[in-house]
């Protein structure tokens, strides 16, 4: 048997490679974002020059970013009604009953898709003739005919609506398969014997299964709270920012590779980064402790 | 004498009451038959209305990739039904875009990084698995805050990074930023965690090193969690769009995701056809992978929720 100390090498000589990469395209980032975010920086020759808060002077009073981050922060609309359904979805398909492999799968379809192109397809469920409009009219939703006809995806009032359902489509099995490991770990008793009870499906859903996923519930809304804070693929996708969908992540992006000016568009990130572990701080109180 | 009557009182009146009892759980069972397979039945009816949710955009760009006729592509819902069904529109595909070429590396750019993603990750979670050192706690917690970190906020450092080490519009450089991440560490190490301590021991009396008992023992006992790691590996690189399109210019170096995306919001965008027949070309490899694989999927990612 080896001394401790002779762990130690073996351990940081394993970990090296994970922690130089990560070091280099994830720690360093936080920091060099930063420290751009109070210098403006040139990007022919890459010189930084201090600059005394004037991104975040110039942001602060900014119309542009005040409407990103509000629509970023409306995109957590998305979140509760992603988890519900997922869990949902999960337990549906959580049953030794025939066709269960296939649902699953039918549900991952949109996980493995790439963003991109299944962005290209959806453009045309939203177009004015395409099949939303036929959906809607269908039903009587709509008025028939051109009247009928929206633009979804260019309607200010409703296109962010329209690309946050294209999030809850994409993203929906990703939950759900989460939620089915954490499921699949409740042994099969429990649910018997509440049965055997009298216990209905609500109570059961309630009283049993909530509480016993309560960790992948936790690690479901954390990651899909950051997921919508940092919504902006599907804009780029799906709108490039037309009819006020313009979110705050679009704002770092277009700052930084249309602009050019990558001192505002990381003091931009910045912001966006705070929000991110302000919520998730908020989430572990909630969640964290009643275990 | 009264005693043995009120006894047969007693005995006749039980008698009614089990034949009741029996007819009560009779009506109760049928009943709860009925219940069951109402329930049953609405289960089945959420279940199809959820997977046509999910899966009429592929239905429809599948049959209207697979229509020579494009006349019905905006007829609903006759267009989810393929018109003078044909492949020439896939054909197509072939001759007008650099498919292949895409193909080829996105097929490149996931083998490297499934294999580097794998090797880093299955390094890393042993130590913090199985190994007591100083900083452990310190480097996990570290690891695991990148969850919440919005990486997208990383695209301009990187960008920097990459330019300063030549490596911008390289193969290297569009996969090397995700080679390191938390999700695949954190797998990795609650797969270890749940591997009796005696192999190890029993691996370690044999003067086994830790990179043997972390190759013979670990890696094999693990597999499942190694083969869930991979899929999802092979799903984020595949579908890799956002850095990619950043850090590549060469459009003969371009991955599916974002070659085939220039090419059908640019000069193709005028065949809705032939875009969804290249649409349906893209999912395709990754759906016929996951398809085989997703059993060990979802057994796979078991340790990662518990």
């Amino acid at each position: 048997m080896k001394n401790s100390s002779s762990y130690t090498a073996i351990a940081y000589l394993f970990l090296a490679p994970a922690l130089i990469l990560m070091g280099i395209f994830t720690f360093w980032p936080v920091g060099y974002n930063t420290y751009l975010a109070f210098n403006n920086y040139s990007i022919a020759d890459g010189v930084a020059t201090w600059n005394n808060f004037e991104h975040f002077k110039y942001i602060a009073q900014e119309e542009l970013f005040h409407s990103a981050l509000k629509n970023s922060l409306l995109y957590l609309l998305v979140v509760p009604v992603i988890q519900v359904a997922a869990l949902v979805v999960a337990k549906l398909v959580n049953n030794k009953l025939p066709g269960m492999t296939f649902f699953r799968a039918a549900y991952y379809i949109p996980v493995i898709t790439a963003i991109s192109i299944a962005g290209v397809v959806w453009a045309n469920v939203y177009k004015y003739d395409g099949m939303l409009t036929w959906l809607m009219q269908t039903l009587h939703l709509v008025p028939q005919g051109p009247d009928g006809q929206i633009d979804w995806l260019g309607n200010p009032d409703i296109a962010l609506y329209m690309v946050m359902l294209f999030t809850f489509w994409k993203g929906i099995g990703y939950y759900m398969v989460l939620y089915l490991a954490g499921l699949q770990a409740i042994p099969a008793e429990v649910e018997e014997a509440a049965i055997l009870d009298g216990a209905n499906a609500w109570d059961r859903f309630w009283k049993i299964t909530v509480p016993m996923v309560k960790p992948t519930i936790l690690l479901c809304t954390l990651l899909s709270t950051i997921a919508a804070i940092r919504a902006f693929q599907e804009i780029i996708v799906l709108t490039r920012g037309q009819a006020d969908t313009y979110t705050a992540l679009y704002y770092v992006y277009d700052q930084a590779f249309r602009n050019y000016n990558f001192g505002r568009g990381a003091a931009a990130g910045l912001v966006v980064t705070f929000f991110c572990l302000m919520l998730s701080a908020i989430q572990f109180r909630f969640f964290g402790e009643k275990k | 004498m009264s005693a043995s009557h009120s006894a047969e009182k007693a005995l006749s009146a039980s008698a009614q009451d089990s034949r009741n009892t029996q007819k009560r759980s009779r009506t109760m069972a049928s009943s709860r038959k009925t219940r069951l397979a109402l329930a049953l039945a609405g289960q089945y009816a959420g279940l199809i209305a959820f997977a046509i949710f999910t899966c009429f955009p592929f239905v429809w760009a599948l049959s209207v990739g697979l229509s020579a006729d494009p006349s019905n592509t905006w007829l609903f819902p006759r267009s989810f039904w393929p018109t003078d069904p044909s492949i020439m529109w896939f054909e197509r595909v072939f001759t007008e875009m650099p498919f292949l070429a895409y193909l080829k590396n996105s097929t490149i750019m996931s083998f490297w990084t499934i294999v580097a993603v794998v090797v880093i990750s299955v390094l890393a979670g042993y130590p913090l698995a199985r190994l007591k050192f100083p900083g452990r706690n310190l480097i996990f917690v570290a690891i695991i805050a990148t969850l919440m970190l919005p990486s997208e906020v990383n695209i301009i450092p990187n960008f920097i990074t990459l330019k300063h080490l030549g490596l911008l519009d390289s193969y290297t450089g569009a996969i090397i930023p995700n080679f390191a991440g938390a999700f695949g560490i954190f797998l990795m190490k609650q797969a270890f965690e749940q591997i009796p301590q005696d192999l190890i021991d029993a691996a370690r009396v044999d003067g086994a090193t830790e990179l043997q008992i972390l190759w013979r023992v670990m890696v094999p006992v693990s597999a499942p969690s190694i083969a869930a790691l991979s899929i999802f590996t092979l799903v984020n690189a595949w579908n890799d769009y956002l850095w990619p399109s950043i850090v590549m210019t060469t459009r003969d170096k371009l991955p599916l995701a974002v070659g085939v995306f220039n090419d059908l919001t640019g000069p193709f965008a005028v065949s809705t056809s032939l875009v969804m027949a290249a649409i349906v070309l893209t999912v395709l490899p990754v759906l016929i992978f996951f398809s085989f694989t997703q059993r060990y999927f979802i057994s796979g990612l078991d340790g990662a929720v518990k």
